[in-house]
């Protein structure tokens, strides 16, 4: 659809208040042969009933629970249909109902998106929210070509079947028509593999530097190996109910809000349309940027932009009344499964114009300390680590992101980040010098679950309760 | 290393049922062959072995955004996606366009049937409202803006995919 009819702008109307009050996790690993899916899902649901403080015994909280939303990317993966099964069976949830959520790399988003909705409509009061992936039962690259089914059989998956060669074009266009540093992208690799050192859940962290990853080998040209993410295995839970059930369980809630927005499998069928305009934009801010895409043979979203990213956040902003992004939120996890993801969100979420990303980043605002002020940056990003430094187990992806996001809403980035024995609960140990990165005070945060190369995005919106 | 990409393929083999071509696709050797129809697709991929470039277009004059005449689409679908009517077929003369952008796959995943390295491309085509990806035969290095025009594996050199389109820079 290139041209909006007004009853497809029509904002999502729950009929009751979401709320988000519990999060687990496993470490995400590239191997994990230690543990079975189903072993690895108990995991992250035995962490979401024990250790979030909630004020019911785990057995009550389960005793709560009337639906479930699972996530899995990819049978390929598995090598198991119906994993839903298996993994609802295990966790000791039969015979309630559940159900299997697929979008891709946007799975975790979307799983949340429809565990929200059943609380949302009345159908359930209390749902488990749950996603995995298991990646390692194949070779890296027989994965690649697996994650490049989800690229067009027919046109574009033999074209690479890597999915680093279906974002390096989107990176090189967005380089060329904003005039982008590649030391930009670089920097967004070393913040957030720096951001992972801290979290004992994180697969790749490491202290690099803008240099290393320049000089490290390429994937897909322009893009270098160390702005990639890396396949991963995991397991991650939330578990979303009423009001009326978040005020027994817990004194600090996160309401949510969530929408989602898709757009063609294939980039190059995005046919040009009018920039939809985010509540803190007018067209005025983009007449030079129409001006320059003329000139450029240039179109939005094109290459350079998600249509899909810019869609669900119009429609998410509008459910939680936010004004301007920046001010509205404190932090924000995009999917910067690649470091052009990263950098390409930055716009379609309107925590600058398009056109200025780069500039955004470099302002420091997406620090925890801004390097140039050494004060809290304005919107810190993936203070989780994010995809490139933590995880990308996929179907668990978007669920671990909203986690670190209420965790950061709880004030309980430490609990979960800086305990040792959770560390070693991994088998690590915990940094020297490890740092907390909570956030001081937050109210508000967004996290980004995004599907091929912007097919699907669901943006989480978690806003402290009360 | 050959300054052309060359491709390590055999061609697919192909039935036909009525009028759409079924690709056989031997992922588990014979007997577990897919049958991959390419449907009402099949004469874009029939044209590519006979050197021609078909694309489709919507001439419906109700339709809210082709208003009779819309761009042409490429890879071609059957039916618009604007007004919902099956659209015409027309075949793209001495195809030529310029690389919108590209990327150089230095390593693709399993199976992957072109050289490496070689150049993925995005080619704009005047009329033409998509920019379909492909892959240069030429290894020299490129920007965006470069001219390219078409070239076909045809006859028995086809492998009856969408690799049977490749670009050469013009």
């Amino acid at each position: 659809m290139i041209e909006f009819q007004p009853g497809n702008l029509n904002v999502p109307r729950w009929t009751r208040p979401v709320y988000m009050v519990a999060a687990g996790t496993t470490d995400f690993r590239k191997r994990y042969p230690e543990k079975k899916l189903d072993e690895l899902s108990m995991m992250a649901f035995r962490m979401l009933l024990e250790e979030n403080d909630l004020k019911m015994d785990p057995q009550e909280v389960k005793g709560l629970i009337n639906f479930a939303c699972y996530g899995e990317f990819a049978d390929h993966f598995q090598d198991q249909l119906l994993c839903e099964a298996k993994v609802h069976d295990y966790l000791g949830l039969d015979p309630l109902p559940n159900v299997g959520i697929k979008t891709g790399g946007a799975t975790g988003g979307s799983t949340l998106l429809m565990g929200a909705t059943t609380v949302a409509s009345g159908m359930a009061d209390c749902v488990l929210v749950l996603g995995w992936e298991r990646m390692d039962e194949v070779k890296t690259w027989t994965g690649n070509f697996y994650i490049a089914s989800a690229a067009c059989k027919d046109f574009e998956t033999r074209l690479a079947r890597n999915y680093a060669s279906y974002y390096a074009p989107m990176a090189r266009r967005f380089q060329e028509m904003y005039n982008v540093d590649e030391r930009v992208r670089a920097e967004i690799a070393v913040k957030n593999r720096g951001y992972a050192r801290f979290s004992p859940f994180s697969q790749q962290p490491g202290r690099h530097t803008i240099e290393e990853v320049l000089e490290g080998d390429i994937v897909s040209d322009p893009l270098r190996f160390l702005e990639c993410c890396a396949m991963s295995v995991g397991s991650s839970a939330a578990l979303l109910c009423s009001e009326e059930l978040a005020t027994r369980l817990t004194d600090k809630p996160a309401r949510l809000y969530l929408a989602g927005g898709s757009h063609t499998l294939r980039t190059g069928d995005r046919r040009p349309m009018r920039i939809l305009l985010l509540p803190n934009e007018t067209e005025d801010d983009y007449k030079e940027l129409y001006r320059e895409m003329k000139a450029q043979d240039g179109r939005w979203p094109g290459f350079e932009s998600f249509g899909a990213t810019r869609f669900a956040a119009y429609m998410a902003y509008h459910m939680a009344g936010i004004r301007n992004p920046l001010d509205d939120f404190d932090l924000i996890e995009t999917h910067d499964a690649f470091t052009i993801s990263d950098l390409q969100t930055y716009g379609d979420v309107g925590l600058t114009l398009y056109g200025r990303e780069q500039d955004y980043v470099t302002s420091g605002d997406c620090y925890l300390s801004n390097p140039h002020t050494g004060k809290q940056g304005r919107c810190p990003a993936n203070l989780s680590g994010g995809l490139l430094g933590t995880m990308h187990a996929v179907g668990a992806t978007g669920i671990f992101q909203a986690g670190e996001v209420l965790w950061q809403l709880q004030g309980k980035y430490d609990k979960f980040h800086g305990d040792s024995k959770l560390w070693e609960r991994y088998g690590k140990r915990k940094p020297d010098d490890w740092q907390s990165l909570q956030v001081k005070d937050p109210r508000r945060g967004m996290a980004i679950s995004h599907a091929g190369v912007g097919s699907h995005v669901v943006c989480s919106i978690l806003e402290k309760g009360w | 290393m050959s300054d052309k990409v060359q491709l390590d393929t055999k061609p697919s083999k192909i039935t036909r049922e009525k009028d759409a071509w079924i690709l056989h696709f031997p992922r588990f050797g014979e007997a577990g062959t897919h049958y991959h129809t390419y449907g009402l697709l099949t004469p874009y991929f029939q044209g590519l072995g006979e050197g021609r470039l078909m694309a489709t277009r919507c001439v419906s004059s109700k339709c809210p955004i082709g208003k009779g005449r819309g761009d042409l689409w490429l890879p071609p679908r059957a039916d618009c996606p604007d007004c919902h009517q099956p659209m015409d077929w027309e075949e793209i003369k001495d195809p030529r366009g310029y690389i919108y952008t590209y990327t150089h796959v230095e390593r693709g995943g399993t199976g992957l049937e072109i050289e490496c390295p070689y150049y993925q491309i995005d080619v704009k085509m005047e009329g033409v409202g998509t920019i379909p990806k492909s892959y240069l035969v030429d290894r020299k290095p490129i920007k965006i803006g470069d001219k390219v025009r078409a070239q076909f594996r045809t006859g028995k050199k086809a492998t009856n995919t969408c690799l049977d389109l490749f670009w050469e820079l013009a």
